[in-house]
């Protein structure tokens, strides 16, 4: 089934490109280079003196620093790569690397585009195109994400971000200022994390496929230009080592960008199968069980520009409120290490205040706040309400 | 099964009704369509940010980078370059006292759709709104404001996406000339 899914997804691609009446053969008005370089980094400051680990300890105050080029090369007028790397330091001091991505864009036509290699899943708005730091308004990422700036002790839902395969992008024009934008992808998919009843779910990209099954995803949105957009993505894949347990997850994003203020939000779920045994009396085996484990968010983010108050000292200050709420049928009644996986579940805000020196190089002042709702999940409550200051910038 | 047959069927007709018509980049309509195309679909997700950043060799790499991000068409992408190239021409500076000898007298009106400037800016009601409406900007704002916002475009917001135009004295008098209409 998911094969002549693939299969049908590459056909249509290139009947797009055969059927295709494109005539132009315009040239670019611009010098025509092979290289460019481009890219993010930050320099982040939090101060989180409440903060514990899960034995108890407290979490030092830090600062952390990452740098994220990405290398460009035009291999053609059809062809192009990419590549984003990261290089960070975490809370221990110690150097990471990270291969975000690295692709290829095959331009079918005016309108459709093939990538090919590691990319960032057209899932939602925010990991897709809003996570760089200069571009996310906030220090943090929304409680809904984990990963990439820390998500405290709030567990987020299972983050999809980036993967090996397939994508097929397409854009149609509908007059002036409508838009639909289509993307459907077939990756590697989900893994099994290790643990003694089977773990949860792993969303790395890996080399290789733990269970010979892809998975498959899509995003469709519809933009009013330049103000609107909403769209709609889903993504389902096996991830058990058998490819028995299937893991699924939606997302509606929708973003309003205005002259001098923007409201964004994402209403993020995810359907995770997971089994297991009852206990039996004695040595023998209990009655089997699969269950459907569902964590679900979402947030809401706004953000203002002083500049529409006509005094020029305000012109580079931007406020930045977010409100993220996670919920998940997690309740501690069977010892699973899924559970324990799923992390704690409740809401989070973030007040911040942004001060721009240059298009693409901002400060940032941030304070968020959490409650937990179901403490007893897994760790020890303690508070979780943190300061940040960050210097992000794109080159 | 039969509706991802469906979606498929839909998108290879649909796709096949697309038709581009061949636009010279040199047209003053595609670099106004390129500067609306830019303020547009920048500001989506982050800062649009000015043309000088690049050079015209790295734009031409970036641009494919951000037309599949953006999911902005071929065309659309070509006409942003136009925009781009406008902007960054070498051959003339835009400094007050700068006078370029044997330049070809432009109109202000010929000047604003020759940069773009309605891409980012409402004039008469027609434009982008990516940055303030200009209709009554030199009176509201002064003479001299407008003059050193054409000349240094940061000079009052670093933040500012608004590009330095490459432009002359009788360049930067005749649009003043047209925003005071």
């Amino acid at each position: 089934m998911k094969k002549v899914l693939l299969q049908s997804a590459v056909a249509a691609a290139i009947s797009m490109s055969l059927m295709t009446t494109a005539t132009a053969q315009e040239s670019s008005a611009l010098d025509i280079g092979r290289l460019a370089l481009a890219g993010y980094g930050d320099v982040t400051y939090a101060y989180q003196p409440d903060m514990k680990d899960e034995e108890g300890n407290d979490i030092q105050n830090n600062v952390v620093a990452r740098f994220v080029p990405i290398f460009l090369f035009q291999l053609s007028e059809k062809i192009h790569i990419e590549a984003e790397l990261e290089f960070s330091t975490n809370a221990e001091g110690e150097t990471e690397t990270e291969l975000e991505y690295a692709n290829m864009h095959y331009f079918f036509n005016d309108n459709t585009i093939i990538t090919a290699g590691k990319f960032l899943l057209p899932f939602g708005q925010f990991g897709a195109n809003l996570h760089p730091s200069w571009i996310n308004k906030a220090v943090s990422n929304p409680g809904i994400y984990g990963g990439h700036g820390g998500n405290g002790s709030l567990g987020g839902v299972t983050s999809i971000m980036n993967d090996t395969g397939i994508n097929v992008a397409n854009t149609w024009v509908l007059g002036d200022a409508g838009r639909i934008f289509t993307d459907f992808y077939a990756v590697s998919g989900p893994r099994q994390e290790e643990g003694d009843h089977g773990g949860g779910v792993e969303i790395e990209s890996k080399n290789g496929d733990n269970n010979d099954s892809m998975a498959f995803g899509g995003r469709i949105a519809y933009a009013f230009l330049p103000e609107w957009e909403i769209g709609m993505s889903y993504y389902s894949g096996a991830y058990s080592d058998d490819g028995d347990l299937n893991y699924s997850a939606y997302n509606i994003d929708f973003n309003w960008v205005g002259s001098y203020s923007s409201v964004r939000g994402e209403i993020f779920g995810s359907t995770a199968e997971t089994e297991g045994e009852e206990e039996g009396e004695e040595e023998g085996h209990g009655e089997e069980w699969v269950k459907d484990f569902d964590k679900s968010g979402w947030y809401i983010q706004g953000t203002w520009q002083a500049r529409q108050l006509g005094k020029s000292w305000l012109n580079p200050v931007e406020f930045v409120v977010r409100y993220s709420d996670i919920e998940s049928d997690f309740d501690g009644s069977i010892e699973h290490d899924f559970e324990e996986d799923g992390g704690k579940t409740g809401s989070r805000i973030y007040y911040g205040v942004n001060y721009w020196l240059e298009p693409s190089a901002v400060l940032k002042l941030g304070a968020e706040s959490t409650s937990i709702e179901n403490e007893e999940a897994s760790h020890t409550s303690v508070p979780d309400d943190r300061i940040f200051l960050q210097l992000a910038f794109g080159f | 099964m039969k509706s991802i047959k469906f979606v498929f069927t839909i998108i290879v007709l649909t796709t096949s009704a697309f038709s581009i018509k061949a636009q010279h980049v040199n047209d003053p309509s595609l670099v106004a369509k390129g500067a609306k195309v830019y303020s547009e679909n920048c500001a989506r997700c982050h800062n649009a940010r000015p043309a000088e950043e690049y050079s015209k060799k790295e734009w031409s790499v970036v641009i494919p980078h951000m037309r599949a991000k953006a999911h902005m068409t071929g065309k659309e992408a070509l006409a942003v370059e136009a925009f781009l190239a406008s902007t960054l021409t070498a051959d003339v500076r835009n400094a007050e006292e700068y006078t370029k000898p044997n330049a070809p007298k432009k109109s202000g009106e010929e000047l604003v759709t020759q940069f773009g400037c309605q891409g980012c800016h409402q004039i008469k009601g027609e434009g982008g709104k990516l940055g303030p409406a200009l209709d009554g900007v030199v009176a509201s704002k002064g003479e001299s404001f407008v003059l050193k916002k054409l000349i240094d475009p940061k000079f009052n917001n670093a933040a500012s996406a608004m590009p330095k135009y490459p432009m002359n004295k009788e360049d930067i008098k005749a649009i003043i000339g047209f925003l005071k209409e």
